[in-house]
């Protein structure tokens, strides 16, 4: 069985096995063809596939009659802002996240610069699977531009944003891994605004990545040791296309991803009270955040795609995700490492507190995410078998399902990119989080076997 | 009527309308079928000046990336700048994204060994059986490799000009020379090769982006603008490029083209005046190669239409051969590189220009005179394939007959060829006599009787 996700914002795979030249063609295509003719940015994390991919969606786009504007190596974020600055009609980030090496990815980009929503997706998808493209005649092909490194207008606005002088002043000295990923070209230039000393880690873009680019404690021994030996004040992980964070404190603790969302709501919702938007998996922290600043919370499926739906649907001010994804919709409604990098630099500024601090503020939860691995064509009848397991109780089945009582909650969903099934619980008691999870984990082996 | 099908897959490569047939999806499978059949390792990416040629490009280098090659892009490149490339930096292989002379809407790949030369038929067939299996090479990532650019493609194309002829003697006459581009790959190199020659240049569609003032095809009617320059201008002699850079067309110091079939005639004219050897050519290239030939007793070999044939024989020919080409003004020199060279062809005749001391318009005299008439019908080979059945029939015993591609009939006094394009849906019918009018009794003829015969079947 071949490993293809085809969501409502892209389509994902293994390169080689199912993300082939004619797949990205095919799909780059649909998404010209949905276009109609107009310009496009195209952009790529540092993933050894990346030039395959790119060429192929040049190749297309270009045939559907597209212009083509070429950022080469660039973070999503960077690509989603550029495409307002660039006035074009959309975009396709080339990267798989965080995903390991074997995958990769495109994201389609709107030209309000956003993931596309279900109905743009659901309608790009119709294309693709009509398969009939437009074929501009040679007088009408798309012309391509290099664009290469263009980032000036994201950086003059994220200095603008923030408070860059405050940052300055408190002279941080910041250890952050890029895992090799396409934060790597950048990471120099975020340290020139923010004027804060940076220790990279991982900063090579060869195309390969030294450990997963996810964001997430296991992740972090690099940064945890260097970080204690130079002494810096705060380490940052970044996913392969830096829409996610996760943080290591000046103790050396590396925190769940879980905390980035709710410290900087914590701090933002202070001056900027409105509707807040997470999606069903996410700690129960952000709720308390949310509640004691007063600010409604609404909750979603998983992915950036429905969070910033939601984002700009409920005029909230910011959406995030406990996969360390953060959204200011002030600023642009799309997860964006970079901004939240520096927000927390800027609150540890503003505060005069050390991150340890500004995190112990926060409240504290135990949660336990596993996954399971599950034949790609049971996926789904097992989540929904699921259900059966919580009978009498009751159950939110928007994203997979969840039962929640007052101690905490867990959640089945199947995997939006990978043919798996992820458990999250939580609890306020350690053990409590992983009994709610080995309940259901060993219902769900009995029927996958 | 059934619509003809504008792809044409054949020895030359793959053709096709670009919105129509040539699609970034073919051309990435095409590419990934070659990477597959190379094996890996670097493969030399190149294209002439069309505006498609960054859309199929790209498409190439995204199929050969997922093979596991490692694609070179060279950018805009004269085609044999480009072979020559291929072999000197000892690639596995070589995707040239041309259409050659084909309008501007066309365009294709040409497929190339790390010989520097195009695939043979017989490679061609193990190369295509990959494609239609659809059995790529999928590279595994820690085989994946990045993307190269080199951006001196025409150096040692350039080098090995220089080192053939004698650029000295060509220099101390300060030719003054009319070129014709033709907005196409050749424009990349030719500035350069005149100045190295030491001749006074004015360049006209100059500029490598694929506009096409005129048709890509250097036949007389495509070419007023640049005999308006030599005239203009008091240039010794005029040169017009084809699109890709391996045919050559001349205008003589008065300002009138020569023809495309004087090309290779001239040149053989000189070089058999300086070196034994063999001569090979197609079958409708004229019979003033064979006259030629024949004073300096030169043997002659004939070859199936398309350069990969000519070249093949290059090869094998016994004697070594002294020149070789086509009439369609591509002349080959196995000294620089058995391939068709528009710049050899330029470098030989200011060559032969330096050495006799001649005009142009007095060297042209001397090549014995032929008229030939190339025409052209619609329909696709399978309906050449039956036409040509009956009109061997009709032939039989009325000349020579040769049936090694399409129909060739030579008579005493003329000779008349009827054969499939292996690049476009149409069928070639060609005449050459000793006078116009007996040319143009011939190509008259011959199409009523394949009207006729089309009348009937």
């Amino acid at each position: 069985m071949k490993l293809l996700k085809i969501g409502i914002s892209g389509v994902r795979g293994i390169v080689g096995d199912s993300i082939t030249p004619k797949l990205v063609m095919d799909f780059a295509a649909a998404f010209g063809t949905y276009l109609n003719s107009k310009p496009v940015l195209v952009g790529r994390d540092t993933r050894i596939s990346g030039p395959m991919l790119q060429a192929a969606c040049l190749a297309s786009l270009l045939s559907t009659g597209c212009d083509v504007l070429d950022l080469g190596i660039c973070p999503t974020p960077i690509l989603q802002v550029m495409v307002k600055k660039w006035k074009a009609r959309g975009g396709i980030s080339i990267t798989a996240g965080h995903n390991d090496i074997k995958w990769n990815a495109l994201t389609f980009i709107n030209r309000e610069g956003t993931y596309l929503n279900p109905f743009q997706g659901a309608e790009v998808l119709d294309i693709y699977h009509l398969g009939r493209f437009k074929k501009a005649s040679t007088d009408g092909l798309g012309q391509m531009r290099n664009v290469a490194q263009d980032a000036d207008e994201y950086f003059t606005g994220l200095r603008a944003f923030l408070d860059a002088e405050a940052i300055r002043k408190a002279g941080l000295k910041v250890v952050i891994d890029s895992s090799n990923g396409a934060g790597a070209y950048f990471l120099e230039r975020l340290a020139g605004v923010f004027g804060f000393e940076l220790i990279p880690v991982n900063n090579e873009p060869n195309g390969f990545f030294p450990h997963d680019p996810e964001p997430r404690p296991r992740n972090a021994q690099q940064v945890v040791s260097i970080l204690k030996v130079v002494g810096a004040d705060i380490g940052f992980l970044l996913n392969s296309d830096v829409s996610r964070i996760s943080i290591v404190t000046e103790t050396g603790e590396s925190l769940s991803e879980e905390f980035t969302f709710p410290l900087v709501a914590d701090e933002y919702l202070k001056d900027h009270c409105g509707p807040v938007v997470t999606n069903l998996s996410t700690s129960r922290m952000i709720e308390d955040v949310a509640r004691n600043r007063g600010c409604p919370l609404v909750r979603t499926k998983v992915g950036q795609s429905y969070a910033i739906q939601s984002l700009l649907q409920e005029e909230a001010v910011l959406a995030g995700e406990g996969s360390g994804g953060v959204a200011l919709a002030a600023f642009h409604p799309a997860f964006d490492g970079f901004l939240t990098m520096g927000f927390i630099l800027e609150t540890m500024a503003r505060q005069r507190k050390t991150i340890s601090r500004l995190v112990g503020e926060l409240p504290r939860y135990h949660i336990v995410k596993e996954k399971i691995y599950c034949p790609p064509l049971k996926v789904h009848s097992v989540v929904s078998e699921v259900k059966n397991f919580f009978r009498g109780r009751e159950i939110d089945t928007s994203d997979g399902v969840r039962v929640e009582d007052k101690s905490g909650w867990v959640q089945v969903r199947a995997s939006g990119t990978e043919p798996m099934i992820r458990i999250i619980a939580e609890d306020e008691l350690k053990n409590k989080a992983r009994e709610r999870a080995d309940e259901v984990i060993n219902f769900i082996n009995v029927l996958i076997q | 009527m059934k619509r003809i099908s504008t792809l044409k897959i054949s020895i030359s490569g793959i053709r096709g309308i670009i919105g129509d047939s040539l699609t970034p999806q073919l051309a990435g499978a095409f590419a990934q079928a070659f990477g597959t059949y190379v094996g890996g390792g670097q493969v030399m990416v190149g294209r002439d000046a069309r505006p498609s040629g960054t859309m199929i490009k790209e498409a190439t280098i995204s199929g050969l990336l997922a093979a596991g090659c490692q694609p070179v892009d060279v950018g805009i490149c004269p085609i044999p700048s480009f072979l020559i490339l291929t072999k000197e930096a000892k690639a596995s292989g070589g995707i040239a994204v041309t259409a050659s002379h084909n309008p501007k809407e066309w365009n294709g790949l040409k497929f190339i060994s790390r010989d520097g030369l195009y695939l043979t038929p017989h490679q061609t067939e193990e190369f295509l059986d990959i494609y239609h299996q659809g059995d790529f090479t999928y590279a595994q990532l820690e085989r994946y490799k990045s993307l190269l650019v080199e951006s001196h493609p025409t150096e040692p194309h350039l080098r090995k000009l220089l080192g053939r002829f004698n650029a000295d003697l060509i220099r101390r006459k300060k030719f003054k020379v009319a070129v014709d581009c033709g907005n196409g790959a050749g424009a990349v190199l030719a500035p350069q090769f005149m100045e190295a020659l030491g001749c006074e240049a004015v360049f006209i569609h100059a500029l490598p982006d694929g506009s096409f003032a005129h048709h890509p095809e250097p036949l007389p009617e495509n070419i007023r603008e640049i005999c308006r320059t030599v005239v203009e201008n008091k240039a010794d002699i005029g040169f017009v490029q084809d699109a890709d850079a391996d045919r050559l067309a001349i205008v003589n110091d008065k300002g009138r083209p020569l023809g495309e079939e004087l090309t290779l005639a001239l040149a053989a004219q000189y070089v058999l005046s300086q070196k034994k050897g063999s001569v090979v050519c197609n079958l409708s290239t004229t019979r003033a190669i064979d006259d030629i030939a024949a004073a300096w007793k030169a043997p002659v070999f004939r070859t199936k239409i398309g350069e990969i044939n000519v070249v093949e024989k290059v090869l094998s020919a016994e004697p070594e051969t002294a020149i070789a080409g086509e009439g369609n003004g591509g002349v080959i020199l196995p000294d620089i590189h058995p391939c068709r060279d528009s710049f050899t062809a330029m470098g030989l005749v200011l060559e032969y220009l330096a050495a006799s001391g001649q005009k142009i318009s007095v060297l042209e005299k001397r090549v014995p005179k032929y008229f030939m008439i190339k025409d052209k019908i619609e329909g696709s080979a399978e309906q050449a394939h039956r036409l040509i059945g009956f009109l061997k029939k009709k032939y039989e015993g009325r000349g020579k007959m040769n049936l090694m591609d399409g129909l060739k009939v030579d008579f005493a006094d003329h000779w008349i060829h009827v054969r499939p394009s292996n690049t476009e849906p149409i069928i070639r019918v060609m005449a050459e006599a000793k006078t116009a009018e007996k040319a143009k009794a011939a190509i008259r003829l011959l199409k009523k009787e394949i009207a006729d015969l089309r009348k009937k079947i």
